[in-house]
């Protein structure tokens, strides 16, 4: 049974808490964890809500873009810098939920959520965590693979702003609006003269978490960005995933359909 | 397990409540004041039913630890409505047959109202999404749909009025 929730007004008051309490859980939008606490659970007996730690901040120096692990995904929506991220943040969720649904927190959802950080893994994003020994920094593809500290916390990620038609994505789902994926494919593709001189693939909904599509990088970098070499590297997508049955769509048929929903991403059709 | 009391303001009246730790906004609404046109469905999050406005901006009032929104501004149906006849949304929604056993509407509504706060003038699509959140077992969504459109109309000749 829930015994406190608790409102840090810094991120040293928070990881202190978390630090000092193995049944304490950070609380950030809401979205994930109140279903569990609404359900009844022995999971934790302590929330900390990060809402009043100041985390909330976007900013955009130069060409990166730095956001405070607290930014609601509605917030970003306001952002001219990061209007390239517009047609993913509105496959996730509805409106109503992207009001709460935050940053850091979808780091840290279990498939078939998490779009968002796919698209982060495609930015090449990187986490800045607090903990112990101060800020540290690491992949964004680390972070949501395994488990932080207990007193670590996210409080920002940040990544280059990609160049103008670069930046891809697209989610398969069973409706239009508020359906968690199928699969989710976020990508930056950079390329010099009609090959690919670059490319960051990720995928959500077909393994534990967010991954990148390393096999299906490794088969396109320095190829003419055509169907057909697309088509090819698309299908070594296989090697990458680990898909799961749920609700929405088994294991075999993410396993099937992956492959071109990544062309569909990369080359619209 | 210690309980605590919680500032807010909902539908413009200061508000103070002894809560219980991890109470949700919903619970405030309905059981300490009493306020039961926020419905409780889901407590997923997945239904929709439990819209409220909190700050101006559509939120689920079953996702909400109260504890964590002090001193919010909190909007619910019956905030929206006026001390005579109704809102025009809620006008739109009555005449355009948009609701049926009515377990639903109040969300509808409220995210409806928080569309139109940002976007007057919403295209169809943008309807839909707005209320993308929000489950109905009756209607089968095109008349609702066409409510919140209806309601866009409403809304914007009302203003013009109050401005002419």
């Amino acid at each position: 049974m829930l015994q406190a929730v608790a409102r840090p007004r810094s991120l040293a008051e928070a990881r202190s808490i978390l630090g000092g309490n193995p049944r304490a859980t950070i609380l950030a939008g809401g979205t994930v964890v109140m279903p569990v606490l609404n359900c009844g659970t022995d999971a934790f007996d302590t929330l900390v809500s990060l809402r009043a730690s100041g985390l909330s901040e976007v900013s955009i120096a130069g060409e990166r873009a730095t956001i405070g692990a607290m930014t609601t995904l509605s917030a970003l929506e306001a952002q001219p810098e990061l209007s390239f991220l517009l047609p993913a943040l509105d496959a996730i969720g509805s409106p109503t939920l992207r009001n709460m649904a935050t940053v850091g927190g979808n780091l840290f959802v279990k498939p078939p959520y998490g779009d968002f950080a796919a698209c982060l893994i495609a930015l090449g994003a990187e986490a800045t965590i607090a903990g112990p020994a101060g800020n540290r920094s690491e992949p964004v593809e680390k972070t949501v693979a395994a488990p932080l500290g207990r007193d670590e916390i996210v409080t920002a990620v940040s990544f280059a702003l990609p160049t103008a038609g670069t930046f891809k994505f697209r989610k398969a789902a069973r409706k239009a609006f508020n359906s968690a994926a199928i699969v989710t494919v976020a990508a930056v593709i950079a390329t010099d003269g009609g090959t690919v001189s670059g490319c960051r693939i990720a995928l959500g909904g077909v393994a534990k978490c967010a991954i990148r599509a390393r096999s299906v990088e490794a088969a396109l970098a320095g190829k003419p960005f055509d169907r057909a070499n697309v088509e090819a590297a698309a299908a070594e997508a296989r090697n990458d995933i680990a898909p799961a049955d749920d609700a929405y769509a088994s294991a075999w048929y993410r396993a099937r359909v992956t492959p071109v929903h990544i062309r569909r991403a990369l080359i619209g059709e | 397990m210690k309980k605590s009391v919680v500032s807010l303001t909902v539908n413009g009246s200061e508000t103070q409540a002894l809560v219980a730790p991890g109470a949700t906004l919903l619970e405030l609404l309905r059981e300490n004041v009493g306020l039961t046109g926020t419905r409780r469905g889901c407590e997923q999050g997945a239904c929709g039913t439990c819209t409220v406005l909190v700050d101006g901006k559509p939120m689920l009032a079953c996702l909400i630890p109260v504890e964590t929104i002090e001193d919010a501004n909190v909007q619910t149906i019956e905030g929206m409505t006026p001390a005579q006849g109704l809102h025009p949304i809620q006008e739109a929604f009555l005449e355009g047959f948009a609701t049926q056993c009515g377990f639903c509407t109040p969300g509808m509504i409220m995210a409806t109202s928080g569309l139109l706060a940002a976007n007057p003038d919403p295209s169809r699509e943008d309807a839909v999404r707005a209320i993308s959140g929000n489950v109905c077992r009756c209607t089968g969504y095109e008349a609702i749909i066409d409510a919140v459109l209806d309601a866009a109309r409403r809304v914007r000749a009302a203003a013009q009025a109050k401005a002419a």
